[in-house]
């Protein structure tokens, strides 16, 4: 199966999602959006970055730098609290747009 | 926006962190791959690849952060500056019109913000007030509070104030080390200083106890006084002074603030005062006992003001109809409210500050027209620029947004070069406001003022570029068609040119009107008829304290013989003592009087004079010309008859009738119920202000008053009455030589003094007129140069096909004459519609006086041709061979 290129403005959805499960580094980020949707979703995974560059400067996520799992210095990214809402809000929108979109396609023509 | 700047200003650091961060990425990927079973190579080239276009990430990456916006302004800026470096001349005009422009806003803005705009110097300067009582029914817009109706305030209204106080004004005779100083002495409550905030620099203020009967006599010295006269000597407090025949000590030295309502050299608790500790005993007796009191109340905390004013009045409302036989407020309006310090303090300068930072926003407007227009004759030069830049790809957005840096780079630089103008003028300034306020120790160049420079700069940059952006579409192909020197005469720009010097012409116009009225006013004040001959006399003040010269009787053994001896000096032709020196300050006084024969029964509609005490060669001394009768001589003395003389304008009570041998007395508290029979009448005096109109006045003899007077000693001399002035001192030394002589001064100093601030302010708004009227004037020769250069190869086209020089010339010049008469209609409309500001500045002059325009206009037109035919002359000499062949 051909992967899929990621819709727009997905992306800063699936960063929050995975940032909502703890504190990671940017590869680690691009890891576990590729693990958790079974390898089907095509990540740029340098996109990665200028998205969250966009996070931290719209506020939703924070960043320092730590030792990472192989003692190496990277930086860390996490959810702040407006970071929290904002996935809250993205995610009811999320659903709601699939269920229209689902709907559209169930209608028999 | 924090982390936007923050990241501007650690663009690097951030720099280093991307990098770094990329680095472990593609390490952790490769080491990745390598686990899955690549060669180290193999798995470092799969993780670029899945990393995607690096240096596109990591742009996109630092625009994320907000930066591209800075970068592109740093570009812009070096590209405006080395646009502007590239053309000095306009570069430079355009910085010193601006400069001059935003200068005089910066100067003016200064100003009002250290006088209308700074809370007082004091703490709560806030919810300071001063109380205002007035009998506006019997036209006295001011009455001093007496120390009854104080008291009254102070029990009653203490649910609206922190406190009220009182203040008084004396002069006394210090001892200082053997030798008398007439001192300025503040008589204040024992709170003043605490009400007000003020903490001494050195010693204590006052306490409670100092202002209790019997307590030691204790001073204050102003941070002045004790500067200037004890050269700041730290043991001042301590030291003992003799004062009114009692020595007093001074406490503490108070900080270097500005003094309200009035500058005093010491101060001293009200028992202190010989005269209001004496007063205070007659207030049974007498409600109005003293009422020469200044109050003053700090408002609590969340009462708003109105409340504190409406309290007052109904305090006042409860006095006046418990004592109605006193204050008659039927007839007198008797009331009182409250008025917040800082106004009442800048009242008078309120209104010119304002018309003057009008005026100078009328003179940015022009400087910013002629800036404009002065970058869109250079863009003439620019469109093939703007062009190629257009067609390798920058936006309309991009191009204007490069114009406008570059206007806002020069508006920026001018706003430097009006600080330093503002810098340079603010003393003049100072000079000048202080005629109209005593609030003026606050003016400086402050951060305040700096951030408006600032503002007005950027605004003025916005402003001028915007309009030749505006009107310059860039039309690509023809202007990358063209030549350079005559690509884009849009007619668009042209427009825009013509616009902008109608708006120049409009507002220097309706500047060179104000300037006009206020110089012609200015005129005719200098000229007024004064009614006395101010040439050749010296006055000075020698007022005999109270101590040595409790009264009258007394004062006259002071009086008489300086009199005496200064007549037999030579060179002297006549020597007067009267009570107040014309145009020297002060108010006409309103005391009332009644004629024989036309009893007033109610008080308060009696008439009113101004009573002056005048000894026998008083008029010949400044030369006041008798209508009728006689004046005072030698034989009116305390024996005889009591006489008096009126000016012209008291005769008018008289209804028609001859005064002259019918009989009047002043009445009012203190005043002796004697008859005085009028002997002469004399002509009117500007005794009050050049501008203001004659009161009536009643003159009596010296030897007859039975006032006490701070006497005014006036000698007409032969010579230069400066050059009598020691010969002055020594004499009256002669006659007491412990008698300080103040206030020595030609009345002709005095007139000029008099005339101090109409001349600024014509000067300073002729000054701003002529400016504008230069600035114009250049942009209306700008555009006529460039236009003329514009249609060179036309003229040198129609002078081969046989038009002749002066036809050419007269073209050139209708086409900048009409631009200049439609900017004269408008302004003149202008003119008369704003004038009125102006009236209460004029004299004898009418806002709307026809003269003055026409003058205007008349040097309108000719200057405005003049500015025409400079450059149009180019036009004429052009060799129409050498025009034709230009192309």
């Amino acid at each position: 199966m051909a992967k899929l290129d990621l819709l727009q403005g997905t992306l800063d959805l699936l960063i929050l999602k995975t940032l909502a499960l703890g504190a990671q580094h940017g590869w680690g980020i691009s890891q576990r959006i590729q693990q958790i949707s079974e390898n089907v979703l095509r990540v740029n995974q340098g996109s990665l970055y200028p998205a969250l560059q966009r996070l931290d400067t719209a506020g939703y996520i924070d960043s320092e730098w730590g030792a990472s799992e192989n003692n190496r210095q990277a930086r860390f990214y996490r959810l702040t609290k407006k970071g929290e809402r904002q996935l809250k809000e993205e995610t009811a929108q999320w659903e709601r747009m699939t269920v229209a979109v689902q709907r559209i396609l169930e209608t028999e023509a | 926006m924090v982390k936007r700047l923050m990241a501007l200003l650690r663009g690097e650091e951030l720099d280093r962190g991307l990098n770094a961060e990329v680095r472990f990425h593609i390490e952790m990927e490769t080491e990745k791959n390598i686990k899955l079973g690549l060669s180290p190579a193999d798995a470092r080239l799969k993780a670029l690849r899945s990393f995607g276009p690096m240096e596109k990430h990591k742009e996109e990456t630092r625009e994320a952060r907000g930066v591209s916006w800075f970068e592109n302004l740093i570009a812009d800026l070096k590209f405006g500056a080395r646009a502007l470096f590239k053309h000095p001349g306009y570069a430079l005009l355009a910085v010193l019109t601006l400069g001059l422009g935003i200068g005089a806003n910066t100067a003016i803005f200064s100003v009002i913000n250290g006088v209308l705009l700074k809370p007082l110097p004091y703490e709560h300067g806030d919810r300071l007030v001063v109380l205002q009582q007035s009998r506006p029914l019997s036209g006295q817009p001011n009455v001093g509070v007496a120390i009854a109706e104080y008291f009254d305030y102070r029990e009653r209204a203490k649910d609206v104030f922190d406190g009220l106080v009182e203040y008084h004004q004396m002069n006394f005779d210090l001892i200082n080390r053997g030798e008398p100083d007439r001192v300025n002495t503040g008589v204040v409550s024992h709170n003043f200083f605490d009400l007000l905030g003020i903490k001494p620099i050195i010693g204590r203020t006052f306490v409670q106890s100092d202002d209790v009967k019997g307590a030691e006599a204790v001073l204050l010295l102003s941070h002045t006084y004790w500067r200037t006269k004890f050269g700041g000597d730290p043991n001042i407090v301590g030291q003992v002074f003799e004062m009114n025949d009692r020595p007093h000590r001074v406490i503490g030295v108070l900080p270097n603030v500005p003094h309200y309502p009035q500058e005093n050299d010491v101060y001293m608790p009200v028992l202190a005062c010989p005269f209001r500790a004496a007063s205070e005993g007659q207030i049974a007796r007498n409600r109005r006992a003293f009422s020469a009191l200044s109050v003053f109340g700090r408002v609590k905390e969340g009462t708003a003001p109105e409340q504190a004013a409406s309290a007052v009045e109904s305090i006042c409302h409860t006095f006046t109809e418990d004592n109605k036989q006193i204050y008659r407020p039927e007839t007198s309006g008797f009331r009182a409210t409250t008025v917040p310090v800082r106004d009442a303090l800048t009242s008078g300068a309120r209104e010119m500050l304002l018309i003057l930072l009008g005026i100078t926003g009328l003179i940015l407007l022009i400087a910013c027209a002629n800036v404009a227009n002065l970058t869109l004759a250079r863009m003439l030069g620019r469109d093939r620029e703007l062009a190629m830049r257009a067609a390798l790809g920058a936006g309309r957005g991009r191009l204007i947004r490069q114009l406008l840096t570059e206007s806002t780079l020069l508006a920026v630089v001018g706003g430097a070069i009006g600080v330093a103008f503002a810098a340079l003028t603010i003393g003049m300034l100072t000079t000048f406001v202080g005629r109209f306020t005593s609030r003026t120790g606050e003016i400086d160049l402050d951060p305040m003022v700096l951030v408006f420079t600032l503002g007005i700069s950027v605004f003025t940059g916005l402003l001028f570029g915007t309009l030749p952006a505006l009107g310059s579409r860039v039309d690509l192909v023809s202007a990358l068609k063209q030549g350079g020197g005559q690509a884009g005469s849009g007619a668009g720009r042209k427009r825009m040119q013509g616009a902008l010097i109608v708006a120049q012409v409009a507002v220097s116009v309706m500047l060179l009107v104000g300037a006009g009225l206020l110089l012609a006013s200015f005129y005719r004040l200098q000229r007024v008829e004064t009614g006395y001959r101010s040439e050749g006399v010296l006055s000075a003040q020698i007022f005999g304290n109270f101590s040595r010269y409790p009264n009258i009787t007394e004062l006259k053994k002071l009086y008489l013989p300086v009199i005496d001896r200064l007549q037999a000096q030579p060179g002297v032709n006549a020597v007067a003592i009267t009570n107040a020196v014309p145009l020297g300050g002060g108010a006409p006084g309103t005391t009332r009087f009644e004629i024989e024969g036309r009893a007033v029964d109610d008080p308060e509609r009696r008439p009113t004079t101004d009573v002056r005490v005048a000894s026998p060669q008083y008029f010949a001394a400044i030369g006041v010309p008798v209508v009728a009768g006689r004046v005072f001589n030698d034989l009116d003395n305390e024996e005889s008859q009591r006489v008096v003389v009126i000016n012209k304008s008291m005769t008018k009570y008289w209804e028609g009738t001859d005064p002259i041998g019918s009989k009047i007395r002043p009445v009012g508290q203190g005043i002796p119920e004697d008859w005085y029979t009028v002997v002469g009448i004399v002509g009117d005096v500007r005794q009050f202000g050049l501008a203001r109109e004659t009161v009536a006045q009643l003159y009596l003899p010296l030897r007859q008053s039975p006032f006490g007077l701070a006497g005014q000693v006036l000698v007409r001399t032969a010579g230069d009455p400066t050059s009598f002035a020691n010969l002055l001192r020594t004499t009256i030394y002669s006659v007491d030589p412990n008698q300080p002589v103040e206030n020595v001064r030609t009345l002709d100093d005095l007139r000029s003094e008099a005339l101090a601030a109409p001349r600024l302010t014509a000067t300073l708004l002729g000054i701003f007129a002529a400016l504008a009227l230069l600035v114009t004037l250049a942009g209306i020769g700008g555009v006529i140069a460039t236009s003329v250069q514009q249609r060179t190869k036309e003229f040198g086209l129609r002078m081969a096909l046989g038009a002749r020089r002066d036809g050419v010339l007269m073209m050139v010049v209708r086409q900048g004459l009409t631009l200049v008469v439609i900017g004269l209609v408008i302004g003149v409309i202008g003119a008369l519609a704003a004038g009125r500001v102006l009236s209460s500045y004029l004299y004898q002059t009418a806002p709307r006086d026809p003269i003055i325009f026409i003058a205007v206009a008349a040097v309108f037109v000719v200057a405005g041709v003049v500015a025409c035919l400079i450059p149009a002359r180019r036009a004429t000499t052009v060799d129409p061979l050498i025009a034709l062949r230009a192309e």
